[in-house]
């Protein structure tokens, strides 16, 4: 254990040093993520005035703030870019290169993510925590912060991390058989941000669509962990949703294996 | 040491009718077709040897490489490298191997340099002490100590290739592969490079492929050289076993006051040459002649030539080894 983590530590440090050399892009996302969190507060808040209801669907308005917000820093933490990274790299060739490592691939992604994200998610985590519970103390009065909640939260969103690291790993092995992922991938974000109720609650859902989509492993990434933060769910839902997570990781851990496996043999190197 | 028996690798070619009507017709329905890149090369490489692996562009040297490496599986036949197959244990295998593409870096490219050899001494765990060894051995013949802090991707090309070969030999490997070390660098970076691989191979009996189209690196490195061509082996030798095979061709250079030398020397009809065997150019005063000297002895047609015309100059060069390659290359190899 001590061997793997020593082996993959210069991972995460050069991830680090990545993110560091690109600050300005870095910057650039978050511009462009909090309007798109602005524009879903407006939509939001015209709905509600227009209603004239204090609660829809179960979630109030001061709730529907907190869950916009949540929504965003979520995203943030769980988010991954391993499909595009194993589809460049399949693109150009340079996966190449990281096959002549003794190294595990698939580790070797990981790792050189966490780092990319680790020192930008704290950093934006404290404020984005801050305005959540600034809005719900505004508009309601009353202090809903728990330790507990938000430690489950943390546990939640690194499941819901593993899930889409590896679903991303799986999904990017597509680029042996297209080549080129681009298209690919805007369709699966757009489907993902759907089911993973990123753009509505799935709360909001007609029943019998909602529970199959809940079974779905893309509402164990972003839904689970905002519910669970929020107070949404009761000690055994919270249990349940956990299990869902886990055992999700364990399927996409597992595929991800087999179709490297597959990918590898029929692997062509293109380019010089 | 490396054994490759019957090496095959076919590839798919998605084929495009030209036009944007071929465009849309191969979006729908796509035809391919069958590429042979590799057709049945064997060869045995003993430890301590320096391989030339030499081929025109697209013979397939790069996809034996790749082969021998591990990144792709041959479609058929063996390739055996310490006994370890290299697409069956590929995590232990490349422990042992190192690897130089000459287009592409194995090096982060946004850390400093000095950085990536840090993750690679984690990745090879290659122990404090013989790391810092290496790196001063690896310092002093690549001079890396000017660059080694800066990121990767601000060095210049010859600064990059220094530090490629750097990462590849660091860990001490068994086997050297070599992908066009020397493409695109100037002639002190080549001389550096060269005298790196040099003393690796000579230190530790590092074996070495190398496949290049400098064939002055061949000739400066290189015990044996295997030839492709086409993706089969057309060559299996010594330096000087090609030479006494094709290297009968002869440059003979003179200066003479006649206009139409060619014309009234004749040498095709005077000695029986073949179309491949003679060529005569005239630039101003300067004739150049290159001529097989299997057909006719170099006395005879040097006799000849001044018996003819009038002659100030003449100079009779060996055989060269880039124009035995020139001629191959262009014309193949009939064995």
């Amino acid at each position: 254990m001590k061997r793997k983590l020593k082996l993959y530590l210069p991972f995460i440090n050069a991830g680090m040093q990545e993110t560091a050399t690109y600050r300005v892009n870095f910057i650039f996302f978050l511009l462009g993520e909090a309007l798109a969190c602005a524009v879903s507060f407006f939509i939001w808040n015209a709905v509600y005035n227009s209603g004239g209801e204090n609660e829809i669907n179960g979630f109030s308005f001061e709730q529907m703030v907190v869950y916009i917000v949540l929504m965003f820093l979520t995203n943030g933490i769980i988010g991954s870019d391993a499909s595009w990274s194993v589809g460049e790299e399949v693109r150009d060739g340079t996966i190449a290169m990281r096959l002549l490592k003794p190294v595990s691939y698939n580790s070797t992604f990981l790792f050189q993510e966490f780092g990319n994200k680790v020192l930008t998610e704290i950093v934006l985590m404290v404020p984005l925590l801050v305005i959540a519970e600034l809005v719900r103390w505004l508009i309601s009065g009353a202090v809903a912060f728990s330790v507990v909640r938000f430690l489950i939260y943390l546990l939640s969103c690194t499941a819901a991390y593993l899930i889409n690291f590896f679903f991303n790993i799986c999904f990017g092995f597509l680029a042996f058989v297209i080549k080129y992922l681009w298209g690919a991938n805007m369709m699966k974000n757009c489907v993902v941000g759907f089911l993973s109720g990123a753009i509505i609650p799935l709360a909001f859902l007609p029943a019998g669509l909602r529970t199959v989509i809940l079974l779905l492993p893309f509402a164990s990434l972003n839904y689970t962990p905002v519910m669970i933060y929020m107070g949404m769910y009761s000690g055994i839902e919270t249990l349940w949703y956990l299990g869902l997570q886990l055992f999700w990781m364990i399927a996409f851990w597992g595929l991800s294996k087999l179709l490297w496996r597959l990918s590898v043999k029929r692997l062509c190197v293109q380019g010089g | 040491m490396i054994k490759v028996e019957n090496l095959r690798k076919e590839f798919k070619k998605t084929i495009k009718e030209p036009g944007l009507k071929g465009s849309f017709k191969s979006l729908f329905r796509p035809k391919s077709e069958k590429v042979v890149a590799v057709n049945d090369i064997s060869f045995d490489v003993p430890k301590g040897e320096i391989l030339g692996f030499i081929g025109p562009n697209g013979a397939g040297k790069s996809t034996v490489i790749k082969m021998l490496t591990g990144i792709l599986t041959p479609t058929s036949g063996r390739c055996t490298i310490n006994g370890k197959n290299p697409t069956v244990n590929r995590k232990s295998y490349v422990k042992e191997i190192g690897v130089v593409f000459g287009q592409r870096t194995q090096l982060w490219w946004d850390l400093p340099l000095r950085e990536t050899y840090g993750v690679l001494k984690e990745i090879y765990e290659v122990p404090e002490d013989s790391f810092k060894k290496r790196m001063a051995f690896l310092n002093e013949v690549l001079e890396l100590d000017s660059f080694i802090t800066s990121p990767v991707r601000t060095l210049s090309l010859g600064q990059r290739m220094r530090a490629d070969i750097a990462a590849s030999m660091l860990h001490s490997p068994k086997v050297l592969f070599l992908d066009e070390p020397t493409i695109g660098l100037d002639v002190v970076v080549k001389d550096n490079i060269r005298s790196a691989i040099e003393q690796i191979n000579r230190q530790e009996q590092t074996t070495v492929i190398l496949t290049t189209h400098d064939l002055a690196d061949i000739e400066l490195l290189s015990d044996r050289i295997v030839m492709i061509d086409k993706g089969s082996k057309v060559f299996d030798g010594s330096v000087s076993s090609l030479k006494d095979k094709y290297g009968q061709i002869r440059e003979m250079k003179f200066e003479t006051d006649s206009k139409n030398a060619s014309e009234r020397l004749g040498y095709a009809e005077k000695f029986g040459f073949g179309e491949d065997d003679l060529s005569v150019e005239q630039e101003g005063a300067l004739v150049t002649v290159r001529f097989n000297s299997s057909v006719a002895p170099i006395s005879d047609v040097l006799g000849y030539t001044l018996q003819r015309v009038n002659v100030s100059d003449i100079n009779v060069k060996d055989a060269d080894i880039e124009e035995i390659i020139r001629r191959l290359y262009k014309q193949g190899v009939e064995e």
